[in-house]
């Protein structure tokens, strides 16, 4: 699974080991020759979940519950609630709930009732409105025009950059000389800092000096477009970032499921005449599909609520065509100081994407049964 | 390590958590007896340089014993949505710097002091007072820091025509742009803090943003009026059928397009008091000079007047707004504030920097000169909004995607329903 060279693919691979430790069995490649992947009982676990697991039967490769030792009854449940192994899981968990409960959930619940109270132009909440703010704010066409391109701003941005992402991986995978350097080279817009990235790309779509116009002017187009003033090429070029800076964690993500797969397998259908091609969507994609769920979720959720790219190339202009739900909800709070109709639209933000997740995560669990 | 001694270390480690958090504030404390703390938000203003702000800065610390300011530069863009932040945090700066009409939102929320409850006697009455607008239910809540009306600035290598109106400005500019490789006029069509170009047209069709009521309150929405439609529909024609205007200029806000000026690259500019000092920054050495904003035929010159004031922040404590009176006091001598004003290129607000050499220039008797008929935006609570309104209705008319009619009518249409009207 590893490259072993310290490379950002052994960063990745320990990340996902991490988030699915079991990432062998969702995959299915459990059932190739891969003995490692096979002995269930190798997981680190600090509650002695992995005694009560046993190694698979010859009939079946998923791991089996033992129930002798899964007893319901109550002595047990209570040992393993309030056992020292389990106190001391709590102890260990409670400063990260506190902070996660100060940090987190205390904001959001802020947040929803915000949403259902007036407030003054600094966020202070003063009467109760109910609905009123959602009515106000569902009457509003700006708000639909900017949730639904909020929709096709990360449609497009997550499918592009999975395709990108996948394209990427592929040659990546492929040995040649100068593959770490080219690996490095390709984690670079991912791990500069988004900000700073984005003014760069600032200076490339200056109409005037920028790299991208004068490259186009001398190809022969004479009038190219304003990239940052015309509605539809700032759209596209505050896209077309967001792409760029997301591209190389779904291509290392891509990558590091790739080199998961055996070679055996490979080794065995090319034997068996399979070409590239078959070789590609029969082994690599079916191998790598759980990863490609788990990074286009997460890519979905950075993609719909991606405000620095927007905020310094456009601030959502010209004329509003480049406002997303995130941008608006700052400029409704930050710059006109409505922080009950942002608190709307933040709790918008919070449902749909909380119906992404949940709609992912069924596909993924579904998967896995 | 035994489950033993891992619980016993995460409740130390649980125990010592707030003693660390107290000793720290203790720290805090104590240093806070030594000295009183404050900040200042401190805009960028063109012109102004980095140097200045912390020679200032030093010059204030060293000659206190109690107090440690600190002036943090903010990015005009920025200015309001920091300080909205700010103040809903409780945790406001003692003083900033802003545009007099964001002073009605403050004085609304019950969020700053009467300026001269901290500031001298003596640094009061060296302001001029017809410069001390800033007066809200009979109390100054905000000392004039800038205050200068907007002129037009010419590059006298380019034209020597001063245009006495709009009209014969764009011919003008028509022939700067046909007969040299330069533009006829710059013209920002993105979206910036302030909803210049647009008012300079605006006032000088002689128009109004909102109806006047008896009682001295705003009415109805007038930005579409007859002469506002002239004013989006003369700018439309300057960039669009003329193509007087710089290339990309609706990418370029105020920032990004006056700099082509700068650079000897246009004909003419409206524009304020920095022009000299930002142009001689840029290192261009053309031929400028300055005229007066002229109006539209049959109308006069009525440039727009922009009044900036300081704000004293409740919250931030009455201790921490005495040092910042102390603070003012100390800035706005003549060792220090008419360097500002220079650089800045305003106009003094002080008196006794006013009869200086440097203020009796050219620049500074046009601007003299532009202040006897000039406007300034109205004082309404809200005003951002609006002026993002109206600057959507500019770049949907200067896109094409409306008519100047039709955008100014959206507009004014959703200003009023924005003000329950």
């Amino acid at each position: 699974m590893s490259t072993g060279d310290g490379s950002p693919v052994d960063f990745i691979n320990g990340f996902l080991s991490l988030v699915i430790p079991d990432r062998s069995r969702m995959c299915g490649w459990d059932k190739m020759s891969n003995s490692r992947a096979r002995n269930w009982t190798n997981f680190p676990s600090i509650t002695g979940l992995h005694s009560m697991i046993r190694k698979p039967s010859n009939h079946s490769d998923k791991p089996v519950m033992d129930r002798r030792r899964f007893t319901v009854g109550s002595t047990s449940l209570l040992k393993k609630t309030f056992g020292r192994e389990s106190l001391l899981a709590y102890a260990l968990l409670t400063p990260a709930i506190t902070l996660i409960v100060l940090f987190m959930f205390s904001p959001i619940a802020e947040v929803f009732s915000m949403s259902f109270h007036d407030t003054d132009r600094l966020g202070r909440m003063k009467e109760l409105v109910y609905f009123q703010n959602y009515i106000n704010r569902f009457q509003s066409r700006e708000f639909w025009q900017v949730t639904i391109r909020s929709f096709v701003w990360t449609a497009i941005g997550v499918t592009t950059k999975t395709l990108f992402g996948l394209v990427i991986a592929l040659l990546l995978n492929v040995e040649f000389k100068g593959r770490k350097i080219a690996r490095l080279l390709f984690i670079i817009p991912w791990a500069s800092a988004a900000p700073i990235s984005t003014l760069l790309w600032k200076w490339v779509y200056h109409h005037e000096f920028g790299l991208l116009n004068h490259t186009l002017r001398s190809i022969g187009l004479a009038d190219p477009p304003v990239w940052l003033g015309e509605p539809i090429p700032a759209f596209i070029a505050c896209l077309w970032v967001d792409i760029w800076i997301g591209i190389p964690f779904m291509a290392l993500v891509f990558l590091a499921g790739m080199q998961s797969i055996s070679r055996d397998l490979y080794d065995a259908a090319y034997i068996d005449g399979a070409k590239f091609r078959q070789g590609f969507f029969r082994i690599t994609l079916p191998g790598i599909r759980h990863m490609i769920l788990i990074a286009s979720l997460l890519s979905s959720l950075w993609t719909f609520n991606d405000f620095i790219v927007i905020y310094i190339l456009t601030r959502g202009g010209p004329a509003g065509s480049t406002d997303i739900l995130i941008s608006g909800v700052y400029k409704t709070a930050f710059e006109w100081g409505k922080f009950d109709l942002a608190a709307v639209m933040s709790v918008v933000t919070f449902v749909i994407l909380s119906i992404v997740s949940v709609v992912y995560a069924r596909a993924y669990f579904k998967k896995e049964d | 390590m035994s489950t033993r001694s891992g619980l016993l270390l995460v409740i130390g480690l649980m125990l010592m958590l707030p003693g660390l958090v107290f000793a720290n504030g203790g720290g805090d404390k104590d240093a806070a007896e030594d000295k009183i703390e404050i900040s200042y938000y401190w805009p960028l203003y063109e012109g102004v340089t980095e140097e200045y702000r912390l020679a200032l800065e030093t010059a204030f610390n060293e000659s206190q014993s109690e107090i440690e300011i600190e002036i943090i530069p903010v990015d005009w863009e920025q200015q309001h949505d920091k300080l909205t932040t700010a103040l809903s945090s409780g945790n406001p700066p003692a003083f900033a710097t802003v545009p007099t009409r964001w002073l009605l939102e403050f004085v609304a929320l019950d969020a700053v002091e009467p300026v001269d409850k901290y500031v001298s006697p003596a640094t009061m009455d060296n302001i001029a007072d017809g410069l001390k607008v800033a007066v809200v239910n009979g109390e100054l809540m905000g000392l004039p820091v800038a205050a200068g009306a907007r002129i037009m600035a010419y590059n006298a290598d380019l034209t020597t025509t001063v245009p006495s109106t709009f009209e014969e400005l764009r011919e003008a500019a028509i022939e700067v742009a046909g007969s040299t490789d330069a533009y006829g006029l710059i013209m920002p069509g993105k979206k910036h803090a302030e909803l210049s170009d647009f008012v300079y047209y605006f006032y000088g069709a002689g128009g109004d943003f909102f109806e006047t009521n008896a009682d001295g309150s705003y009415g109805k929405c007038t930005v579409n009026s007859p002469a506002g439609v002239k004013a989006l529909s003369f700018m439309v024609q300057m960039a669009t059928e003329d193509e007087v205007v710089q290339d990309g200029y609706m990418s370029m806000d105020r920032k990004g397009s006056q700099p082509v000026f700068y650079a000897g690259k246009a004909g003419y500019v409206l524009i304020g008091a920095w022009v000299e000092s930002a142009a001689a920054d840029s290192g261009e050495d053309f031929n400028m000079k300055y005229a007066q904003i002229p109006g539209f035929e049959g109308h006069g010159s009525a440039p727009l007047v922009v009044t900036d004031s300081i704000a004293f922040f409740s919250d931030a404590g009455e201790e921490e707004l005495q040092a910042a009176g102390k603070f003012i006091d100390f800035w706005y001598q003549d060792e220090w504030k008419p360097q500002w004003d220079e650089l800045v290129g305003f106009p003094p607000v002080t008196v006794s920097a006013a009869k200086l050499p440097q203020f009796q220039t050219p620049l500074y008797q046009a601007l003299n000169e532009a202040a006897v008929n000039a406007k300034g935006w109205p004082l309404m609570d809200g005003f951002a909004e609006i002026s993002d309104t109206i600057w959507d209705a500019n770049e949907k008319a200067l896109l094409g995607m409306m008519t100047p009619q039709e955008a100014l009518d959206e507009a004014a249409a959703k200003i009023d329903d924005l003000r329950g009207m």
